[in-house]
Formats: C-alpha cells, structure tokens, sequence
C-alpha cells in the first residue's frame, strides 16, 4: 500500500482513542510540524505514516503534549504462568532510548510496518510489570519474520510499555510470540516469590487494511503545550500508580524535579521480604500528570534528623501489591521533623516517545520534610 | 533445499554444498573440485599449514589416516588445526554436527558397539588426524546413560541440559549421541558424513563396511562454518542487516575475533585426569539465533567494542577492526574487578568481562575451551537464519552452567538500572538461545557406545 493510499484510510477511530490533554494548557503554543512531514524525517514512498518524527527546536523542558493523536490495532491477550500480556500496534514511532545519561534517537527505517507495543501486568493485582525483558519472535506460517528484545517505553496514551518498530513481509497473519524475562527487581508482599521465571504467550497478529484503518496519526494542534495527553481508555491495565492518599502507610509529602513526582510514604513495619522489622520508607516515583511509573532509576536517599544522617543509602527498586513499584529501604525509625534528601544518579532507563524525551533527564536533588 | 549453485563464488559454494549435505552436496563438490582444482574451500593467506607455507590449491588427493597415530583424546585436535600468526587457534572451516538416536530400547549390545567402532575405525583409516584431513569426536547424554542401571560416576559432572537464564526457554537435545565433523575441505567432510550415515560405501579409497546408521537415526544434521571469509560470504541470511555489515575478514558473524589462545582453556585443563573416563571431557552445545540488526544498525564500532569485550576495551581503544592486534589474549583479565561499578560509570557492561569472572580458576586457569562456529541453519526449518553452534569443553557441566550464570549479569542490572535484563547487558541483546544438550566425550578408547564404567564392567 502506498502512503497515499494509507492516509486515505486513517479516518476511522478505535475503541482505543484518546480523551483530550490534561495539564496546564496555557503554555507557549507549539510550533511543531505535523508527523511525519518535518523536515529531513519524510517516510519513504510506501511506508505508512509515522508518529513522532519531528523536531523538538522549542520545546519545554519537562513533559509536552505531544504533537500528534493517533489510534492503534488491539490485536489480543493472553496469559501464562504469572503473566497477562496483550499485543497492539500503531504506526511507526520516534522515540528515545536511554543509557545512562545518554539519549539516542531512534529514527523511523523505511520499511518499518509498524511500532508494536506490549504490557505485561499480574493478572491477579492487574500490576504493570515495569522492569524486566520482553522479546517478540514474528513468524508467518512457521517462518522466522523478526525477533526483538524490545524496549521499555513510556508514550503519553499508552504509559509505560514494551516497544519496537518492526518490518513486516507484507499483509497478512503473523504470529508474534511475546516472552518475559523473570525479573531480579525486589518483590515484597504477595508478590514475593512471583514474577521470577520466563513466560512465553503466541497472540495472532493481522496486518492487513482493516487493522492498518485502526492505527492511524493526526497532527494535534495543542501539541508541544505543557502537559500531557490523557491515559487512552484500554481493556488492559494502566501504569497508573495509586494517587498519594492511596498508598499504604503514612504518607510524609512528596517532591517534584524535571516533571518527576515523588511522593514519599513510610510504613511502620516493612513489607515481607524486607529483611528486619524497621520501618520502612517508599518513594513512589510517577510522571507529573498521568501518574505513570517511572521505573528503572538508581535513587539515593539521605534521611537526615536534627542536622545528623540517620540513614544513607541507595533505594532498591521494588514491586508489591500494595506499593507497587517503587525504591524502597529500611530506615532505623522515623520522626516528624525527618528530612528526606532526594537525589537521582541514574534517570529513568526507559526509552521515551514524544512530550517525554524532554522530562526526566537532569532532575535536582529535592527534599521532603516529615 | 537445491544443490548450490556452481556459479557461487567457492567459499559460498563450499558452505552450501556441506548445508545440503547427503550425496548431492558430495556430488556438488566432487565435480566443483574436477572442473575448478584450484582454490577449492581453501584461500590465500589464512590457510597456513603447520610449517607456515600457504597453499592456494586443494589437492586431489586427501591424506589417509593412520588410526595408530591418532590422539587418545577425541577432542585433541588443538594441536591439528592451523594457528594465525598469534598462535590462536583456527578451527576447521565446515562443520557438522549429527545427532543420533540409538533405533534399540534400553543398553546397546556388543554387536551394536562393535558396529560403531567399525565405523570411527574406518574413519580414521580415510583420512588424516588433521585440519585438511578429519577431525572428530562422538559424545554421549545423559539420557544415554540412563539407558543403564549402573549410573555414571559421582566424579562424571554430566547434568541434563537446563535453561540457565531467568529469559530463556530453549529445546532441550536428549538424542543419546551427537558426532562432531569437522574438516577445512568440505569435501572430506561430506565424504565423510556419507560414510558414517549415508550412502557413502568407501571413504577416501576405504571400504565403508559398518554404518553409524545400522544402529541408529540422525535425529538432527546441523552444519556451520567458521573463518576469515566465510560469515561475510554468507551473510545474506535472516538476522544480519541487509546492508552486509560482517568483515571480510571476520571468522564470526558478530565481526570480532572471539576464542584467543589466552582466554580459552588447555585441553589438558578440560581433560578427566583419572577415573574410567579418564582422557574424555564434557561438552555442551548450544545454537543460538543471532539477531544483528541493532548490533550493527544502532550501535557504533565503539560500542560494539564495549558490548564485545568491556567499556574499558573501547575507551582505551585496545581493539582495531576484528581485534587481531590483541594478538593472543583479549586482555580482558584486566577489566574484570568491580565490574558492576565499572557498568555503574559506563551505563554497559561487557560480555567478555561477565562471562571471565566466572571462567577462570582459583589459580587463574580459564575454564572453558569454547569452539563455537557459525551457521546459517534454522534448526527446524529451511530459512537461512544466522545462528551460532556453540560447543563448549570444559571438566564438567558445572563449570559451563557458572559460566553462563555469570554472562547473564543478573548482579549487574541490581548495581545500575542502565543494565537491564538483556540491553546495554554484553551481547544479550542480539542472541536468543534455542537449544542446548550436554555430553559426555569419552576418550577414544570407550567412545563406541561405552557403558558408564568402561573399565569393569566391559
């Protein structure tokens, strides 16, 4: 098909369209060319339309609308062992990959069919899996057609996710086997002992004009505003972290720096699989207006008390039912007048997809009074 | 599969004609070798024979064997192949791997043993113990052994295969054998294969009278190459990038060197040194997948280089191109202390350097004696998919399954979130293991169908 062709089909919405922005919209009006027409990025003749494949010349620093609305192909779920997984796709996207310190851009190839996305999440808690390895092996008719690991991604519909752009050999089913690592973060609680062996599921892909007519890209002209489009309305579980007044224990405030929110609750006594009965001090880290996990970053507390450290450590990334993914640490006791020193040596490892390539990068250290 | 095509440049050819294998590959490269004596598998410059001259020809004639001068040892072949000017180890350019299922139930019998002995025998009689003749080895599972009531030694560290990844899920091989070929000429190679489980009835002028195939079946034929030439000769297959990234002169797909003189076990260090099997070894294989779009479409040279070998490899800039000039030792000994604050500073780790901390010794003696080749099977299927048969000899199973666990860097992605489970993780990213089986290499002396105590009860 060629792009003429497929942008005649995008009018169709899906089920998996987007509810608007949120955020503060009275930000700078952006200056953002549509998808797939800035300069220097057109697809080539005969791939689809692409998605987030512009420049960023005046952009905010911190989370911006993206610039374009877009739909995507629901394609199916299924579950194994620990695992619910569910497979979508929608066009080839642009998005950021992090090590380290360093971005790269990775850039629409021609020939990428599509940018395939996958979650992962406990069927029992619906928790979002947010911090291992997920492959996809693609066949068709038994034939080897791709193999990826993916990465992991944050986009602004979708939150926290596994991505990749793939090329497909035309239309037609395919099979896309998703597998996932077991992970070596911290499980506590009911979690511990869980999400530590590989799982496997086959969900059936189809590529053809009818799912192509699903994903479709739409310029959005109140991209590159502050803020953020709203989480898309999904069968599949968000990574929508529990709103402050939701988390366990006693919540002690929270910070913000670069867009990253950090709400600070402590526990009386740690959750199991924490070694001691200390208490137990939790940084649930999320994106400033959806509230999505910020997983996979290296965080360091300091707790100080009367002007003495009473506690110095790096908070070790942790998944439980009730917590749910957070950096946690067992502190020797707590008080009101507490200071809590935050501070990021690692951001997020998690690849970005527009309106986030821009946030999280250089946080401040910040501090949290008890 | 179609026999390949003549007009294939001779490496392509070469590898082809032992891919379809049977006697239409033989056929393939007998007349390839009458209408074209010259070059044959073989080519200018990394041919050196053990007295350092090249040849550019294949001789017609293959030198014949003498079974009294072959090594006691079946994986003694160190000494036979043809060393670069480092004294690295070049491994035969084809290879075969034949996995056999015994046709009978329970333990073999004498007739069948003696079947299998003929037939190494015979072997041995065709062709030379060397590079340019054969070289061969037969090893035997677990499940083999569970053909007996008696088990193995407690000292035989023989394990059934395992996945050994927290993301892996591989095929198992429970097949009671897998013979090793492997030749520089394709065609002895071939000749070969059909004279143990072919149709083949003389092997290099000798009379074929036992077949492996009388008492068994080749459940699976893999094939593969290795050497300056050949990846990038046959690099059109799934999983290498189309725009033909793999080094002229690279032996393995991934463009580097791998295998250096200083970094890989003795055969002695592999050897049993006492007990019934004493001279035989233990021998993994794995195949693994490889999939080198991003390793050669994302990352640049230098972080190839850090991915390869360590950051510090590529900062210091220790590697030019394939990596020849680190000459006999990758000098990875050096970069293998605090390696998770080492990942903490460079947002990578290396998977020489993971792997090395668990394949040296309390006396810093390497481990492991790799001997992994490439290939273009997909085990399975008729699609040209790059792939790596991963053999590995090592004093037990125990020592690979270490070695492995500490490739995987589970510590590493706990000490910095850069790392993760399989990206910025060494070549995690680009390799997916399918399969894996682990044997037994008796010395030659048991090698036919042995029992697990040769010794009394033979």
């Amino acid at each position: 098909m060629d792009r003429r062709q497929f942008l005649a089909t995008t009018g169709a919405l899906s089920a998996l369209g987007f509810a608007g922005c949120r955020g503060d919209p009275a930000g700078e009006g952006p200056t953002e060319t549509a998808p797939g027409d800035a300069p220097g990025s057109e697809p080539a003749e005969g791939t689809p339309a692409s998605a987030g494949d512009t420049t960023t010349p005046d952009r905010p620093s911190g989370i911006y609308v993206q610039t374009f609305r877009e739909q995507m192909s629901m394609q199916g779920g299924a579950e194994s062992g620990d695992y619910a997984f569910a497979l979508m796709f929608t066009v080839p996207h642009t998005f950021w990959t992090v090590t380290g310190d360093e971005f790269s851009k990775t850039v629409i190839e021609d020939g990428d069919s599509l940018h395939l996305m996958a979650t992962v999440w406990d069927p029992e808690t619906r928790t979002v899996l947010p911090d291992t390895g997920l492959s996809v092996e693609v066949t068709r008719d038994g034939s080897l057609v791709s193999q990826e690991v993916i990465y992991p991604m944050l986009s602004q519909p979708m939150g926290f996710h596994y991505g990749g752009n793939f090329s497909l050999d035309g239309d037609g089913t395919y099979t896309a086997t998703l597998s996932v690592g077991g992970t070596t973060v911290r499980r506590t609680g009911a979690f511990a002992g869980r999400f530590g062996d590989p799982a496997s599921v086959e969900i059936p892909l189809e590529f053809t004009p009818a799912t192509r007519e699903e994903m479709a890209s739409r310029p959005f002209d109140r991209g590159g505003e502050p803020g953020a489009l709203r989480p898309m309305d999904a069968s599949f579980p968000q990574s929508v972290l529990p709103a402050p007044e939701n988390l366990p224990g006693t919540v002690r405030g929270e910070a913000m720096t670069d867009d990253a929110r950090f709400v600070v609750t402590t526990l009386e006594t740690p959750p199991a699989g924490v070694d001691g009965d200390d208490p137990y001090l939790a940084v649930s880290a999320r994106t400033r207006y959806n509230g999505y996990v910020l997983p996979a970053m290296a965080l360091d507390a300091t707790l100080t008390r009367g002007g003495e450290t009473v506690f110095e450590e790096a908070l070790r990334r942790t998944l439980d039912p009730d917590l749910r993914y957070h950096y946690g640490g067992a502190v020797d006791g707590v008080e009101p007048g507490d200071e809590l020193s935050l501070s990021v040596a690692t951001v997020p490892q998690v690849a970005r997809h527009e309106g986030y390539e821009t946030a999280f990068r250089q946080p401040d250290d910040v501090s949290v009074t008890f | 599969m179609d026999p390949p095509d003549p007009s294939l440049p001779r490496r392509e050819f070469a590898k082809a004609a032992v891919a379809l294998g049977g006697p239409a590959g033989l056929a393939a490269c007998l007349d390839r070798r009458d209408a074209d004596p010259g070059p044959g598998t073989r080519q200018t410059g990394d041919l050196t024979t053990e007295d350092g001259s090249t040849s550019d020809a294949t001789p017609d004639t293959v030198p014949t064997g003498d079974p009294a001068s072959v090594p006691d040892r079946q994986h003694a072949w160190g000494e036979y192949v043809r060393r670069d000017e480092h004294g690295n180890a070049l491994l035969p350019r084809h290879q075969v791997l034949l996995y056999l299922t015994l046709d009978g139930d329970g333990p073999p019998t004498g007739d069948e043993r003696e079947t299998v002995a003929t037939a190494f025998h015979t072997l041995e009689r065709a062709y030379a113990w060397r590079h340019d003749g054969l070289l061969h080895s037969v090893a035997y599972s677990p499940a083999y052994f569970d053909r007996f009531e008696t088990p193995l030694p407690d000292s035989v560290d023989l394990p059934p295969p395992r996945a050994l990844s927290d993301f892996e899920d591989p095929t198992f091989d429970t097949q009671d054998a897998v013979v090793h070929l492997a030749s520089d000429r394709a065609d002895v190679l071939l000749e070969a294969e059909e004279a143990l489980v072919g149709e083949g009835d003389r092997a290099n002028g000798v009379a074929v009278d036992a077949k492996l195939t009388d008492v068994a079946t080749v459940d699976s034929r893999r094939t593969g190459f290795v050497g300056a030439g050949l990846p990038a000769d046959n690099q059109n297959a799934a999983g290498i990038p189309d725009s033909e990234p793999v080094p002229e002169a690279s032996p393995l797909f991934m463009g580097f060197e791998a295998g250096f003189r200083g970094n890989q076990a003795t055969e002695d260090y592999v050897t049993f040194a006492e007990g019934p099997f004493a001279g035989g070894t233990t021998k993994t294989i794995s195949n693994l997948r490889q999939r080198l779009d991003d390793w050669y479409g994302e990352q640049t040279f230098d972080e190839r280089v850090a991915e390869m070998f360590s950051p510090s490899h590529a900062e210091q800039g220790l590697v030019e191109g394939i990596g020849d000039n680190l000459g006999d030792d990758s000098g990875i000994d050096r970069f293998i202390d605090d390696v998770p604050a080492r990942a903490r500073e460079a947002g990578r780790v290396g998977h020489a350097q993971k792997a090395a901390r668990a394949n040296r010794d309390e006396d810093g003696n390497v481990r492991l004696l790799r001997r992994h080749f490439e290939s273009t099977d997909d085990i399975g299927s008729d699609q040209r998919v790059a792939s790596l048969h991963f053999p590995s000899l090592q004093r037990g199973i125990t020592a690979f399954e270490e070695v492995r666990r500490a490739m995987n860097g589970a510590d590493i992605t706990r000490a910095t979130p850069a790392v993760r489970q399989r990206v910025n993780n060494g070549i995690l990213e680009y390799i997916f293991v399918r399969r894996r089986g682990n044997f037994l290499v008796p010395p030659r002396r048991h090698r036919a169908l042995p029992t697990p105590r040769p010794e009394t009860s033979e």
